[in-house]
């Protein structure tokens, strides 16, 4: 089933903090909610192993991450893929830094994922709200880690 | 002599089961049950695209996982000569493990093989497989476009399997362009699944003489051995095919699936037993489904009701392979039976198959090779058509259906009905159900604004495939066999080619051999599923049993007769010729106080046979001259909520006529069953794909099987029209509640809809699509 998503988020510091934050896969990949391990490849690439848990379906997702930062510096494009338990998640996802002017960013994103497997089956009825509810926890780190 | 205190007849007698006593104590032996020292376990890889290539499999993270010993992949497969399995149906055939790409999601892309059960499944876990996607063929009419080719392997370059069709095509269509009243209704018989509650395994192993032994969950064991050999190599004297109980088969295990050729590949690879036993997940999205016709159908008739052609074309999805297990001359099944229970003077029924991205099957699910979609348009189209002429549909029904005087009646489109009495069924039905009070109760009803519907279905079925001129499978005829040996205490054994998967066949070939000898059938042991010792038969499924095997068990027991009777001439010391069978005992003609038993035969046929043959035994292998055509006549009466779409059946009732009955309890479970099913196909069941290809049933809290709660209480009753050809004058049951009962609901919720103009809803008929139905049809209103 197929997942489209999109938002803005202000997050309290100006792009150049948040361009060298979302383009260090260390960091992005502690941003990801659930997540239990991250290993990084290089400064393009890292895996990261993500606890999952959508109805009666739950486990671990290994999930291949690579960034694709633009040479602009305020655009950024992530592809993400991987699963487990015989299901498999493709999410491509791009954002925009907009410098507000205040100090902040806005950080204007949009994404679209495909989840196949039981995840997509008994998920289905509940799958764009727990979306919606992981994109939340994902930037709420963000957030946090940029500020603390 | 002692009085007998049973009556000495077995045949119509309601005989408890003899198998249940095991069952009943959780003492059934299933394939899940055996263990073998050294067994490994065997869990696949499935695909998690429904189209995608393959771009690279490692396997080396799974060889690590602890008691990980071996993983196979399609390209092993593929090297060993064992890429692909040829279908049942002849000519396709499907990957084994994928090679190259996957076509549907949950396809079997890799086999691991390890000491446990849960290091299996995490060794499969552990395989790394890199799909690049492709697009997505999710429906046949996308498919039809051929604007993504699914199978390149194929000579064709196209996604259209075939194209059959049979009738007066140019005929039909001048009958239909002259009649007054015709209509047309696309009919869409859903995607379902039999989901038996015991799911496909196997245990394989090759033993000291480097014989195969595969224990299976086959309904056709023999054809298994044999087309293991024809794929294998192996001679099939060196493979034993063992099928033990079954917990349900419903067609569902009639395949060979590739789970059971990597158990067999893994076992002789690394020299120990394998066992690989399925999920519920992996049965309900890679195992055999059923249906999946979109049909579209035409009547024609006179202004007074008087059917002048029928004309049906069909859209059929096949899924990813043409694993359609029909009969080598029946790409389609036996679909001609579309015309019913009416004399339509000509017809023209024709079907296109297509490949998508789904899995493959489509003739499951207690179903005569598609007789369950042609009854089902039949039933319904006879019912839109009612609505056409704004006629009763019980009168439309009398008006046009085939009179008992006309039988043998040829139909329009080639069958020859063997006997049948349909006004007296659908009679027995108005009576019994009171139509004409429920009639008087709907018109106040709907007088007030309430919705109550009264749905029949009057079906013809066509089953006991089938004699040998026209229908085989894999080259093999579909004849039926059995062997009886009596016993010197007049006990015995029967053997036969079928293999019960719940239908009682312990009690009911015993009740047969009983019958026929005169002996007690609690003394007949019924043994079958095992190739070392039973005749070789074509198995059990489309309601063959009966009337294929329940014949040969008459014609050899009939056999044994013949022997004995020699045998009692030199008892009662007259000439053969002198000696008749009368009252289940040999008798000297005219002199009732001669007599002896069967069992004083059996005795003697061992210790006293003077120039006889020793022994008392035979076999027969039977070649039906026709099919048998049961048929019925069901109402159901149906309450539906105008505000929330719910639906309510209120009585359902069933009069069958399946011919001669040989235990009538046995019969009635058979009918509950079915019409359990039925009603689950009608209201609940349906495996859906998204437009991504991604099966969304996938378990028992997204596919739904009636609990005691949904079900309603079933109604039964019979009438009985012998087969005139079959041994017994019996037609075979399994199936008709099935084939019969989803017309009868969906007439019956339309019928309640009718008043606010709802002509058809496709099934199952959920509440929301009921709601929605109702919705839309107020809407349309105001």
């Amino acid at each position: 089933m197929n997942l489209q998503n999109s938002g803005e988020e202000k997050i309290p510091v100006g792009p150049d903090t948040v361009w060298t934050f979302v383009t260090d896969p260390e960091k992005v990949g502690r941003c990801f909610p659930e997540v239990v391990d991250v290993t990084v490849q290089d400064a393009t690439h890292f895996e990261a192993v993500v606890k999952v848990g959508v109805g009666p379906v739950r486990g671990k997702f290994n999930m291949r991450v690579e960034l694709l930062p633009a040479a602009s510096k305020r655009h950024i494009d992530m592809k993400m893929s991987g699963g487990g338990f015989g299901s498999t998640v493709d999410l491509t996802a791009g954002a925009d830094l907009v410098d507000a002017g205040d100090g902040t960013t806005l950080l204007k994103w949009s994404g679209q994922a495909e989840a196949r497997g039981p995840i997509a089956a008994v998920g289905g009825r509940v799958l764009d709200s727990q979306a919606q509810k992981l994109i939340g926890q994902a930037f709420g780190n963000v957030r946090q880690q940029l500020t603390a | 002599m002692s009085i007998q205190a049973k009556p000495l007849h077995s045949v119509g007698v309601p005989m408890k089961r003899k198998e249940d006593p095991r069952f009943i104590q959780g003492k059934g032996h299933y394939v899940d049950d055996l263990s073998f020292p050294g067994m490994l376990y065997l869990s696949l890889v499935r695909s998690t695209y429904p189209h995608a290539e393959i771009k690279n499999i490692d396997i080396s993270e799974a060889m690590k996982v602890p008691g990980v010993k071996a993983v196979i992949t399609g390209k092993d497969l593929e090297a060993a000569g064992l890429g692909w399995l040829p279908t049942f149906h002849g000519f396709d055939k499907q990957m084994v493990l994928a090679i190259g790409k996957v076509l549907f999601q949950y396809q079997e892309v890799a086999a691991v093989f390890a000491e446990t059960r849960a290091a299996a499944i995490d060794g499969a876990e552990a395989v790394q497989v890199d799909y690049a996607p492709l697009p997505v063929v999710a429906d046949p009419f996308t498919s039809k476009t051929d604007k993504v080719l699914l199978r390149p392997d194929r000579e064709a370059k196209t996604n259209h399997i075939f194209h059959w069709e049979v009738g007066d095509k140019e005929g039909t269509a001048r009958a239909m362009a002259s009649s007054p009243k015709r209509i047309k209704q696309r009919l869409w018989f859903q995607r379902c699944h039999p989901a038996p509650l015991e799911p496909c395994g196997c245990v394989a192993y090759f033993d000291a003489m480097g014989r195969l032994q595969f224990h299976v969950t086959s309904q056709a064991p023999h054809v298994y051995r044999t087309a293991l050999s024809l794929v294998t190599g192996i001679p099939e004297d060196k493979i034993h095919v063992m099928s033990p109980d079954l917990g349900g088969g419903f067609g569902n295990k009639v395949p060979v699936y590739p789970g059971y050729v990597c158990a067999i590949v893994g076992a002789l690879k690394i020299g120990r037993p394998v066992k690989w036993i399925e999920t519920r997940t992996e049965n309900l999205t890679s195992t055999g489904f059923a249906r999946d016709y979109h049909m579209d159908v035409e009547i024609g008739a006179t202004a007074d009701g008087q059917v002048t052609a029928l004309h049906v074309a069909t859209t059929a999805d096949h899924g990813a392979f043409d694993a359609a297990a029909d009969p080598s001359k029946y790409p389609a099944g036996i679909f001609g039976i579309v015309t019913g229970s009416y004399t339509f003077p000509v017809a023209h029924a024709e079907v296109d198959a297509y490949f998508t991205n789904k899995a493959p099957g489509g003739i499951a699910y207690r179903c005569s090779f598609r007789v369950t979609e042609a009854s089902y348009a039949i039933e319904r189209g006879m019912d839109i058509l009612a609505d056409e002429l704004g006629m009763d549909a019980v009168e439309l029904r009398k008006k046009n259906f085939i009179r008992k005087d006309q039988f043998p009646y040829p139909s329009a489109l080639g069958f020859t009905y063997d006997s049948g009495d349909y006004h007296k069924t659908l009679d027995v039905a108005l009576e019994k159900i009171g139509y004409t009070a429920l009639l008087k109760e709907q018109a106040e009803k709907r007088a007030r604004g309430e919705l109550m519907g009264i749905g029949f279905s009057t079906f013809t079925e066509v089953v006991g495939a089938g004699p040998s001129k026209h229908f085989d499978i894999l080259g093999i005829k579909m004849f039926d066999s059995a062997e009886i040996r009596i016993h010197p205490t007049g006990s015995g054994i029967v053997r036969a080619g079928t293999k019960s998967q719940g239908q009682g066949h312990e009690t009911t070939w015993a009740q047969i051999v009983a019958e026929e000898l005169g002996l007690d059938p609690q003394n007949i042991m019924v043994e079958e599923g095992d190739t070392d010792t039973a005749p070789y038969g074509l198995g059990t499924y489309a309601s063959r049993s009966t009337p294929v095997a329940g014949a040969a068990i008459t014609m050899a027991a009939r056999r044994i007769r013949e022997k004995a009777r020699k045998i009692a001439a030199h008892l009662l010391e007259v000439g053969e010729g002198d000696v008749e069978w009368t009252d289940y005992k040999f008798q000297v003609k005219g002199v009732p106080s001669k007599t002896v038993t069967m069992k004083q035969v059996a005795f003697a046929a061992y210790t006293d046979m003077a120039q006889n043959e020793p022994g008392l035994e035979a076999t027969y292998y039977y070649d039906p001259p026709n099919m048998t055509y049961p048929n019925g006549a069901y109402v159901a009466v149906v309450d539906v909520d105008r505000d929330t779409g719910e639906t309510k059946v209120r009585r359902f009732l069933a009069v069958d006529d399946c011919g001669i009955v040989i235990n009538p309890m046995i019969v009635e479970g058979q009918i509950h069953g079915g019409l359990t099913e039925g009603f689950a196909m009608a209201f609940i069941q349906e495996i859906q794909y998204d437009a991504e290809g991604n099966n969304l049933n996938t378990n028992f809290t997204d596919y739904l099987v009636p609990t005691t709660l949904e079900t309603p209480h079933w109604e039964t009753a019979n009438t009985v029209t012998a087969s005139p050809h079959h041994p017994m004058g019996a037609k075979g049951v399994g199936e008709s509640p099935n084939v019969g009962s989803p017309a009868a609901f969906v007439n019956a919720v339309i019928d309640a809809l009718s008043p606010l103009g709802v002509r058809h809803i496709d099934m199952p008929l959920t509440r929301d699509k009921v709601w929605r139905a109702i919705r839309d049809a107020e809407a349309k209103k105001a």
